[in-house]
């Protein structure tokens, strides 16, 4: 047989290594830089988009402000027809990736529907491989993007531990991406005053062991686990979006809503 | 619960009562019969042709009985970028697009040697071809790791993207529901310790997930997410991890036999 071209390993501390081996992998561990420490997250809720009308206009009408001093990346969730497409999912037997999928569609027609109304001020709607690699050069030539909240993850979504529902939706999209580019807050946009302890008052500031205790909550549980492993992104804060203002007041840093942190 | 359908509307999706409602939903396989492989990226590939050739004819063989399903693995420049990403602080997002460059060079490569008997590299964004694929020439490479890119979620220590090309390519068998998965390293299964760095390691040849987690090994021949995937899945409920050096070893796996270690969910 005619000589071998190849070396099978080329150098590094990982090399030759499965990488399963925590004490083997250490060595090069440490703590990540971050990509866009200016960056402003914000998420509108997909029943927020849902109610159209005056909450969104109102909501639009912040956010074109808040161009002015902010560089943003919007996000939107897929309110109540990514439901009724996971029943008809769900009803046909489709598995937890494609219902993902199926949902992610849902937060991507609000992400366009909100686009529109920001068009004129020069924000586009950009898909998720655009969101992931080229939102610096988009950023730089408007303050504020909108991409869909959903993770890329689709058939990828991994299988949850009970039932078949997809774990990961837009505020855990959100939460991941904020995360991973090191952003300087995330904000959820929701249609409630923030988190309700067990006695229905507001909590100003909540943690995640706290929030795990609750029955019912205004983000996905997700965000929980994700907050705790979090790198930068180690507080959140929910809002309510049906109140004029809120989103002006917690983008300049005021105390409204709740603050969730990490534990 | 009565008329799930309705309380989906308007109940949280983290509702406990509707999450076991949702477990009694149906299932319809989408691959059923389709076989899906994962071709080792530092175990195979980057052998070069020694280990792959011979892994080619038996895939070529095979397909027309067995359908395939072929993802790769990354590898070695996987670990190199990876070491130099991690160097410079780079968070796990953008290590995560390392490791679906190395696992995309291999799929392009094992797929121009298969190319002459029709099977093509498929990328993420071109599955919704794969059943014509696989009616028309029985088999399709693609990349195995999981496209999550920048939303990759964070592991419980250090950098490194946790779901990488076992992981990736365990998704794609279980959103398929396919028929079975193997995975095709350089090993004769799982160890009780790496066997490449420990003389003593013996072979486990068949486990639940619960014994493996039990025996806290300190290391283990597939990615630990896959074993925890396996007690959620509803369709790929075992694996078979073989040694695809070994002549003939992929043949048997593919139509049943025990060579290897095979894991199991319980």
């Amino acid at each position: 047989m005619a000589e071998t071209f190849g070396v099978k390993d080329v150098e590094s501390t990982l090399a030759r290594q499965t990488l399963l081996d925590a004490d083997l992998v250490r060595p090069v561990n440490r703590d990540p830089i971050r990509l866009l420490p200016w960056l402003d997250v914000v998420v509108l809720g997909g029943r927020v988009m849902d109610r159209g009308g005056k909450t969104v206009t109102t909501l639009v009408g912040e956010l074109r402000k808040a161009m002015k001093s902010h560089r943003m990346l919007v996000l939107t969730g897929p309110g109540i027809r990514g439901r009724h497409v996971l029943g008809v999912g769900l009803d046909l037997g489709l598995p937890t990736g494609v219902l993902a999928g199926l949902v992610a569609a849902e937060a991507e027609t609000n992400g366009h529907l909100l686009a529109g109304l920001l068009a004129a001020d020069g924000a586009s709607y950009v898909p998720h491989a655009t969101a992931g690699h080229q939102l610096s050069t988009h950023l730089a030539a408007c303050p504020l993007v909108v991409s869909n909240g959903y993770p890329p993850f689709g058939l990828y979504e991994p299988p949850p531990p009970a039932g078949k529902l997809p774990r990961y939706g837009s505020d855990a999209g959100a939460l991941l991406l904020a995360d991973s580019y090191g952003a300087n807050q995330l904000i959820y946009v929701k249609d409630v005053d923030g988190i309700h302890d067990a006695d229905g008052k507001t909590r100003k500031k909540i943690t995640t062991t706290e929030a795990a205790a609750l029955r019912t909550l205004p983000v996905e549980r997700t965000v929980l686990e994700l907050l705790d492993r979090a790198k930068h992104v180690r507080s959140v804060r929910i809002i309510n979006g049906l109140k004029s203002g809120t989103l002006t007041d917690a983008l300049a840093g005021k105390k409204i809503g709740t603050l969730l942190t990490a534990d | 619960m009565s008329d799930p359908g309705t309380t989906l509307l308007g109940r949280p999706l983290d509702d406990p009562d509707l999450l076991a409602a949702t477990a009694g939903a149906p299932d319809y396989p989408i691959l059923p019969n389709a076989t899906v492989l994962k071709i080792g990226g530092q175990s195979v590939l980057d052998r070069g042709r020694s280990a792959v050739y011979p892994l080619i004819d038996q895939m070529v063989e095979l397909k027309t009985e067995h359908p395939l399903l072929i993802g790769t693995g990354g590898g070695t420049r996987a670990r190199h970028a990876y070491t130099v990403g991690t160097g410079l602080g780079l968070p796990t997002g953008v290590l995560s697009d390392v490791g679906s460059a190395v696992a995309g060079q291999n799929a392009r490569m094992l797929g121009y040697l298969m190319a002459r008997y029709g099977v093509p590299t498929v990328g993420n964004e071109a599955f919704s071809a794969l059943p014509l694929y696989l009616s028309e020439v029985h088999a399709v490479v693609f990349p195995g790791m999981p496209p999550y890119g920048m939303w990759h979620p964070t592991p419980e220590e250090g950098l490194l993207p946790p779901y990488r090309t076992d992981a990736g390519v365990f998704l794609i068998g279980e959103v398929y529901g396919c028929k079975q998965l193997i995975y095709v390293k350089d090993e004769d299964g799982l160890y009780t310790a790496n066997p490449k760095t420990n003389p003593d390691a013996t072979l486990i040849p068949r486990a639940t997930v619960d014994e493996v987690e039990a025996m806290n090994l300190p290391d283990v021949v597939v990615e630990r997410p896959v074993l925890r995937m396996l007690k959620s899945a509803r369709y790929i409920r075992s694996i078979q991890v073989i040694n695809g050096l070994t002549p003939g070893n992929l043949r048997r796996a593919v139509e049943g036999e025990h060579v290897g270690t095979i894991i199991t969910a319980d």
